[in-house]
């Protein structure tokens, strides 16, 4: 018991150091699947891929504002504004889910005979995902909450988890990381909803912040595995 | 029951494929075996040519061939990577 009351303590004296740590490992993980499935995107053309990829940038850019950017603007002296911070971040962090989810529905969207689009941030097919981003981080920021960029990403997870879940049932023999895929999908979701719980519930408790921190880096994780292990020989 | 449509990468492979079987090929012939409307077919060459897959070669009496370079061999290689990545994240 009085261990844990002095983990806890430790967490509270450090937590900026800790911040910055998760941050910096994320902001890696994401940073080495970007270089990865980059070199397979050149090379293969492939839209799917396209998305997956831009996803993972986003990842990575939400989260070197929140943690580097953002725990640098509370600091006395800093000429960054901690609520314009907050407004980037909340804005890729939704897009990145977005470019991860129609990194899997893009096919019924986009014809995947005709050539592809000059741009994968910048055509017609993503600007409702650009607005509905907007919008979510506006009402945010209208009413100084975390609300809506919370709902939306648990809805999000909802339909990623189903969507991984109908791709592992079809293909589960032949291609294991699915499985894997589905799980992550699930791990995130439940991050997500621990994170809403906390936020509106349990007023950022650090004791269960920790947990949410490294549920995040199992999905990260998981992610990078199946990545390196799929494209090792390039 | 209608054929699947192939995808973009799938017509991709076929394509170099019979490149690499007949090492050189025709115009034509090549139209006929990627199984393409002209249109398509054109829009798909123009694309490996761009990539440099493959190389378009006019004989002394101008006949037209195509063939494939490294970096198309290399493409064949790793396919099956590719594929493999985009069944294992359903992409």
């Amino acid at each position: 018991m009085v261990d844990l009351i002095d983990l806890f303590n430790w967490i509270i004296e450090n937590k900026d150091i800790i911040k910055i740590f998760y941050g910096l490992i994320i902001t890696v993980i994401c940073a080495f699947i970007v270089i990865k499935v980059d070199k397979l995107f050149k090379l293969s053309m492939h839209q799917g891929i396209r998305y997956f990829r831009n996803a993972f940038f986003f990842y990575g850019l939400a989260f070197i504002f929140r943690y580097f950017l953002g725990t640098y603007s509370f600091y006395e002296g800093s000429l960054l504004n901690p609520s314009a911070i907050k407004f980037i971040f909340e804005f890729f962090l939704i897009m990145a889910g977005f470019f991860l989810l129609y990194s899997l529905v893009w096919k019924r969207i986009e014809n995947s005979q005709e050539k592809n689009p000059s741009s994968s941030l910048f055509n017609k097919n993503l600007l409702v995902f650009y607005f509905m981003a907007f919008v979510i981080v506006f009402l945010d920021y209208l009413w100084s909450t975390y609300f809506f960029m919370f709902l939306s990403q648990i809805i999000l997870f909802v339909c990623l988890s189903i969507i991984s879940y109908i791709n592992y049932s079809k293909g589960k023999k032949q291609h294991r990381f699915l499985k894997l895929y589905f799980v992550a999908m699930i791990l995130s979701l439940i991050a997500w909803i621990l994170n809403a719980i906390l936020a509106l519930y349990l007023n950022w408790n650090k004791g269960v912040l920790v947990n949410i921190y490294i549920l995040n880096i199992i999905f990260f994780l998981l992610v990078l595995y199946g990545v390196v292990k799929v494209t090792r020989k390039i | 029951m209608a054929a699947k449509k192939r995808e973009r990468l799938t017509i991709i492979r076929d394509i170099l494929i019979v490149i690499r079987d007949t090492r050189n090929i025709k115009p034509t012939r090549l139209l006929y075996a990627s199984n393409l409307s002209p249109q398509m077919f054109k829009d798909y060459v123009n694309e490996l040519l761009n990539k440099k897959f493959i190389k378009l070669e006019i004989s002394e009496k101008e006949k037209k061939t195509f063939s494939l370079t490294k970096k198309g061999y290399d493409f064949l290689q790793e396919y099956r990577i590719i594929e493999n990545f985009i069944k294992n994240f359903g992409l």
